[in-house]
């Protein structure tokens, strides 16, 4: 090979080098901002033919799903008026206040358009500060009471206007410790399935059946769906009746205000501790209060929320079963099987913050 | 051939085929160039190559006018207030991405004007006409993946 042989393939090595970079540079048509014609991609085709639309699970301004909470409650003094059981007489206590945190985790493990699945696990605790000698309220104050649960949540798009929403979960209820935990079959089931429509992007609508723990025994309920956004974006509804339902006013997508009521409840499994001897040991103690409230929710740096929310506790059951070797039977609203304690506990007004990691 | 010709012809090869190497990876990262429609058929977003990093803009709006002002929709919930005028139709709402290798172009982020919210970003190739996109908050997990298909341009 000749020297000028050489030259040539040097060059044409060295330019090949430095090609990407001005090829790269002669990519780039938007460093100027040109104006562009827009009209030219009003009409255009997909290029395999399109594809399937699948409605989405939100409406626009709903408040973010949170991934991560974690909160404290806070209830007001009240009075326990306890029935009698066996030997131990029925009388009246004053509870001082009641409180707990609350952790929940909620996150996709599957999410795209055609299908969302998302699972998640909540711990929720009450303790009570009571000085007494009734049984039942020294009981509760020994231990408190606490729900651990876990979930699986699906959200299935049929397509642009119709989805398919169900939930199933199992929580175990009752005055166990977290390093002594209750019989699993003292475990407690429920579940949601709701068929919705969703006719734009400010309204949707479902109807279902669930079957739930909220009002103290297990009961099966029509369910209703409505989230719904004004078309000036300035209001909303965010309904899951008949455990919740909210009126929203946006002030932006980062605060907002609702203003609405939950049901919240529980069977809590009764047991001997070992500091307390009760006779409530084989009974079930049915839970449900209605909270009435105000809830604020702002985004306090991106992702991260806070809210705090107050209103009125107001109790809806607090009486017993005794279920021996953790038989459950279904009541219902309108069974007749008699409580093996009727107790009273009166309405407070209630408290808690919370600080969230909110879902994309 | 002398061993210093061959030595000399072996690294003018490698020099060559060296540089054909990168201009295929960079060709391979455009291959997301072009305009492509979300699931929910609201928009249309032009994919671009500025240096070399990837943007998406907004260049098409099924509801092109604000439904309260009936003027062109503005980026209204931008947290920035000096950025709540900006026009939606031109807006970049992908940014930064960079072709990793295989099908996949990472470490950008996606602006969801509804909201305001960025999020950090992956695009992932499916097949020519698929992209899946997936804007997630700080770990993949806690994110949503979206699909979006190409759409045919017409030659001008």
């Amino acid at each position: 090979m000749t020297k000028i042989h050489y030259f040539l393939f040097a060059s044409i090595a060295i330019l090949s080098l430095f090609a990407p970079c001005c090829l790269s540079a002669q990519v780039d048509t938007l460093g100027t901002e040109e104006e562009e014609d827009f009209s030219m991609y009003d009409n255009l085709d997909f290029a395999d033919g399109g594809t399937k639309r699948y409605c989405t699970s939100k409406v626009l301004d709903l408040s973010p799903a949170k991934l991560i909470s974690l909160s404290y409650d806070f209830q007001g003094p009240y009075t326990l008026q306890s029935d009698s059981v066996g030997s131990t007489l029925a009388g009246d206590a004053k509870i001082q206040n009641s409180h707990g945190i609350r952790f929940g985790f909620n996150v996709p493990v599957y999410s795209r358009n055609s299908l969302i699945v998302q699972a998640g696990l909540s711990y929720a605790e009450q303790q009570y500060s009571v000085n007494s000698d009734l049984p039942l309220a020294n009981w509760i104050a020994n231990q408190g009471l606490r729900t651990t649960s876990g979930m699986i949540t699906v959200f299935k798009p049929i397509n642009e206007k119709h989805f398919f929403i169900a939930q199933a979960q199992a929580e175990m209820s009752g005055n166990y410790s977290l390093t002594e935990w209750q019989p699993l079959n003292t475990l407690l089931y429920s579940g949601v399935a709701i068929w919705g429509w969703k006719k734009h992007d400010r309204r949707m609508f479902g109807i279902g059946l669930t079957r739930s723990y909220r009002a103290g025994n297990l009961n099966y309920i029509p369910a209703i769906l409505l989230n719904w956004t004004s078309l000036n974006r300035k209001w909303g509804a965010e309904v899951l009746a008949p455990a919740r339902a909210h009126i929203r006013r946006t002030f932006s997508p980062r605060h907002m205000l609702f203003f609405g009521y939950e049901l919240e409840g529980s069977s809590y499994r009764l047991a001997n501790t070992p500091e307390v001897s009760s006779p409530f040991s084989s009974h079930e103690l049915r839970r449900s209060e209605v909270r009435i409230r105000g809830v604020y929710e702002q985004s306090i740096k991106g992702f991260i929320w806070i809210s705090v929310q107050a209103g009125l506790r107001y109790n809806y059951e607090f009486n017993t079963d005794e279920l021996p070797n953790n038989q459950e039977f279904f009541r219902g609203f309108f069974g007749e099987q008699p409580y093996a304690m009727q107790n009273e506990i009166g309405h407070t007004f209630y408290a808690m913050v919370g600080i969230h990691l909110v879902s994309p | 051939m002398t061993m210093k010709q061959s030595f000399l012809f072996s690294l003018l090869t490698t020099a060559v085929m060296l540089s054909l190497s990168l201009t295929s990876i960079a060709q391979d990262g455009d291959r997301i160039l072009g305009v492509w429609e979300p699931s929910n058929g609201k928009a249309r977003v032009k994919i671009e190559k500025i240096g070399t990093r990837y943007y998406g803009k907004i260049v098409w709006l099924k509801e092109p006018n604000d439904v309260e002002t009936n003027l062109p929709k503005v980026d209204k919930n931008n947290p920035d207030a000096s950025l709540r005028n900006v026009p939606l139709k031109g807006y970049r709402l992908l940014k930064d991405f960079t072709f990793k290798s295989g099908d996949e172009w990472d470490s950008g982020s996606i602006y969801d004007p509804e909201n305001g919210n960025a999020y950090n970003c992956v695009i992932k190739m499916t097949d020519a006409n698929t992209l899946d996109i997936r804007g997630y908050i700080g770990i993949e997990a806690f994110g949503r993946t979206d699909v979006w298909k190409r759409l045919e341009v017409p030659k001008k």
